[in-house]
């Protein structure tokens, strides 16, 4: 805990009233309503000059990273409690309380199994929306794991499989990455996406010991020299032999789903002697992860994962080889920090939240949204979807269109991110999405940021300075602000109503190039 | 071409293991996420499928004898009149005809038992009379129905076209409050029996609204876990325990007798899937660590008591009825 107090929230979290103005840290340095909305955002006058709350922005900048953003309430409470302090509070989710699983479950009927995709996708999103407030960084972790140790439907074909895997994410994804590793290698959906059912004791599939190493750990080099050999990949093939699931059954009918269940059959283990990395031994599964977390090469795949997704976009995996980090500085501090705290991933997430790479102007909006980002930070800023409603499968559906197919990536290799992530259709996807979710006044979180503009009576300038200010300190290039407010004053002296001019405002922010940015 | 012919018995040994009814399926012979079902005056068993969110074409109300042979079904995902979108639960009025509650559009639609749309009634909104998710109904001896307005966190009773006539309860923790009842039943006496679905107990009360008992299900750690789907039968309660997947079977005192945790075999629709399919009943059978649980309640979200002693279980995850006799 190095000394800092975990926020928890006051009382039963209940989806039903849930107000992050509940929350609160424990050890009582933030009290509840001392910065709130109204307060904090009146603090910009009318006719004031705009000005960055650099503490503000710079909360916002974290929220954007460690979760999907944050609502203008829930940055007054973060700046209540500091910086550091809401650090803390992210890197220990658990501390929070969980979800309404009851009441998910009563409106959502199969929830608990999802029969198709699409079903399991709308829970995997609809789960991030909802814990963007209590868990944000929880969620974060999950999708980072997702995508590195990337797992899919399209082979797996059992969804409560791979929700399963999801959830390990959840519960383990902050912790020891050695012992995430062990679960992950027993679990079913990866046994079956890797084909590690068929890796037998006279007849090895080597497909998840070569994966393992290529793509979940040590990476094919670093520095221009190779990490492992065939050798190598076919020893640590042999060691997982045995190592199955039980009930493979893909079909729905007639009565659902059961579940898949890891197996050890001892008889199907090959037990000899191995030799892995250049060490020998009669090592099983647990020997080859325990001699793979031990490997400079994993300290650094896994740092230079961690910068990519929270920091700033790196070049892709496969290039990692020969190409070397953008920042290495930033890299070998957390790759000390990996050997340093035994493979906690939670410290290195807490060396690189309070490190001065991740809080620099550089780093900021130097990152492009994933889909999920865009999709679940829209969501949460403006209030959709937190109770269960008809209609949100449309929603989810919409990561998919924008190149981000979650559950189902388009191979072992996981999504490529950055710049990667656009075309010219997506790109229109993200727009439309954005601009349409921002600028409905039907959504709680559209309408109190609406309300709160409208009871200051700003003029076009205030507008479109408030508007980058209430969804999370964007900036734009000059040029585009000045755009912006130019097309507001054009309305407001045509006599258009402010509420609508505000709407445009918002609508415009989002489909601008930099609102592309995390 | 067998069907599972045991008869295995409930914990306390009252109720046997009787028969099973369904298939997942999105149309005709199966269920979808029942949640609700009904014997209508013709004797057919009537079954609402809420189905997922991404399947609206497998939300309906499949008619089925008793014995499992498939009638027809009506259905039509929609808000339009006739249509329905989350249903929760469906009723027989002394009329003769269904009504349905939809807690998306917070109206209660009636049709004639063969799904012919009569009409509906209904809005949404928090003032006497309205309704915000109508989630169990029930009618009294009186013609007149009883709805857990789920939301508002209260009772109210209606006539059979809609005017509202008495509420109460508030949303609470105190005896006779609610925290998002869900299932009703009313008891020939006209007592009202509520699953207070959050706080994890059942409430009994005076037909008019006074509380008569609270019941928790059981012994401390092992009670009701979000009760939903109520029944009472002669001298007996009928709880759907939700969250503990299983069916507590109560005396008039309140006092757990007996536990219905599930026990399927293979339906007549399912058996003639597995007939044209042998490699999914090939690959069922090698899932040998799943056989119990196969057979277990999953999520039992209603049950209905016939006037010969069947009990109708809507086995909501595992999309089948499963029917016990009382002994």
């Amino acid at each position: 805990m190095d000394g800092y107090a975990v926020p928890v929230i006051a009382g039963r979290y209940d989806m039903m009233t849930f107000d992050p103005a509940n929350l609160e840290p424990t050890d009582g340095r933030a009290k509840r309503g001392e910065r709130s909305f109204s307060s904090q955002y009146l603090r910009i006058l009318p006719g004031e000059e705009m000005h960055v709350d650099s503490q503000r922005a710079l909360m916002a900048h974290l929220l954007r990273r460690a979760g999907f953003g944050a609502t203008p309430a829930e940055l007054d409470t973060y700046c209540g409690w500091g910086y550091d302090a809401t650090v803390e509070w992210l890197l220990y989710p658990e501390a929070q309380p969980a979800l309404d699983e009851d009441i998910i479950e009563r409106y959502y009927i199969d929830w608990k199994e999802s029969r198709n995709i699409e079903g399991a996708l709308t829970e995997t999103v609809y789960r991030m929306n909802c814990n963007a407030s209590a868990r944000p960084l929880q969620e974060k972790i999950a999708l980072f794991w997702h995508g590195v140790f990337a797992t899919g439907l399209a082979k797996v074909l059992h969804e409560k499989t791979m929700l399963n895997q999801v959830d390990l994410f959840r519960q383990q994804g902050l912790g020891n990455f050695e012992e995430l590793l062990r679960r992950l290698a027993r679990d079913p959906a990866m046994i079956f996406w890797l084909d590690n059912n068929f890796n037998h004791k006279n007849a090895i599939n080597e497909n998840w010991g070569r994966e393992l190493l290529e793509l979940f750990s040590m990476g094919v080099g670093m520095d221009g020299h190779a990490n492992y050999t065939e050798d190598d990949v076919q020893e640590a093939a042999r060691a997982f032999t045995g190592w199955t699931i039980d009930d493979d059954n893909v079909a729905s009918i007639p009565y659902g789903k059961t579940p898949w269940l890891f197996r050890y059959d001892l008889e199907d283990h090959d037990a000899g002697l191995k030799t892995f990395l250049g060490e020998t031994g009669n090592f099983d599964g647990d020997d080859i992860i325990e001699i793979i977390c031990r490997q400079p090469s994993t300290a650094r795949f896994v740092s230079r994962h961690l910068y990519n997704f929270f920091v700033a976009d790196d070049v892709q995996v496969p290039a990692w080889q020969t190409t070397p980090p953008a920042d290495p500085a930033a890299i070998a501090a957390l790759e000390a920090e990996y050997f340093r705290s035994g493979y906690d991933i939670r410290s290195m997430l807490r060396l690189m939240f309070t490190s001065d790479f991740f809080k620099s102007e550089s780093a900021r909006f130097a990152r492009v949204k994933s889909p999920a980002e865009v999709v679940v930070g829209t969501l949460h800023l403006v209030g959709d979807f937190k109770l269960p409603k008809v209609g949100f499968m449309a929603t989810a559906l919409e990561c998919r269109y924008m190149n981000q197919d979650l559950l189902n990536p388009p191979s072992v290799e996981g999504w490529h991110t950055g710049k990667e992530w656009i075309d010219s259709g997506s790109m229109v996807e993200r727009i439309n999405f954005v601009a349409d979710n921002l600028g409905d006044a039907n959504h709680p979180g559209v309408r109190t940021m609406v309300d709160a503009l409208l009871d200051r009576h700003p003029d076009a300038t205030g507008i479109v300075d408030d508007c980058l200010e209430l969804l999370g300190s964007v900036v734009l290039r000059e040029d585009n602000r000045n755009a912006l407010v130019a097309q507001a004053e054009q309305a407001l002296d045509a006599g258009a109503d402010t509420e609508e001019v505000i709407l445009n405002a918002l609508r415009m922010i989002g489909s601008t190039r930099e609102y592309q940015f995390a | 071409m067998t069907t599972v012919v045991e008869h295995p018995a409930s914990v306390a040994g009252l109720y046997q293991y009787h028969d099973v009814i369904g298939l997942l399926s999105a149309g005709g012979p199966g269920f979808s996420g029942p949640v609700s079902l009904a014997l209508g005056p013709d004797g057919l068993l009537h079954v609402a499928s809420r189905a997922n969110p991404n399947q609206p074409e497998a939300v309906r109300v499949t008619r089925c004898t008793v014995q499992g042979d498939y009638v027809g079904e009506f259905c039509g995902w929609g808000d339009a009149p006739g249509q329905f979108i989350w249903v929760t639960a469906i009723a027989f009025g002394p009329d003769g005809n269904l009504y349905l509650a939809d807690e998306n559009t917070h109206r209660i639609s009636t049709f004639t038992a063969e799904g012919e749309f009569l009409g509906h009634w209904g809005e949404f909104g928090s003032d006497f009379g309205q309704m915000n998710r109508p989630s169990g109904m029930a009618f009294a001896p009186d013609g007149t129905l009883v709805i857990a307005d789920s939301w508002n966190h209260r009772i109210q009773r209606f006539t059979m076209d809609g005017s509202p006539l008495h509420a109460w309860g508030a949303h609470g923790k105190g005896s006779g409050q609610f925290d998002m009842p869900w299932g009703v039943a009313v008891d020939p006496d006209g007592a009202v029996y509520v699953s207070d679905w959050r706080n994890d107990r059942v409430q009994k009360f005076e037909a008019d609204g006074r509380l008569l008992a609270e019941f928790d299900g059981g012994s401390a750690g092992d009670g009701f876990s979000r009760p939903n789907g109520l029944a009472v039968h002669g001298d007996h309660i009928y709880v759907c325990d939700w969250w503990n997947d299983r069916v507590q079977v109560l005396d008039a005192d309140g006092q757990v007798i007996d536990t219905l945790i599930g026990h399927s075999g293979t339906s007549k629709w399912a058996r003639t899937f597995l007939d044209a399919n042998p490699d999914i009943e090939e690959k069922l059978n090698n899932a040998t660590q799943n056989i119990e649980l196969k057979r277990r309640f999953y999520r039992p979200t209603a049950v209905t008591v016939s006037d010969n002693g069947l009990v109708f279980v809507a086995d909501c995850y595992r999309h089948r009825v499963q029917i016990y006799r009382k002994l």
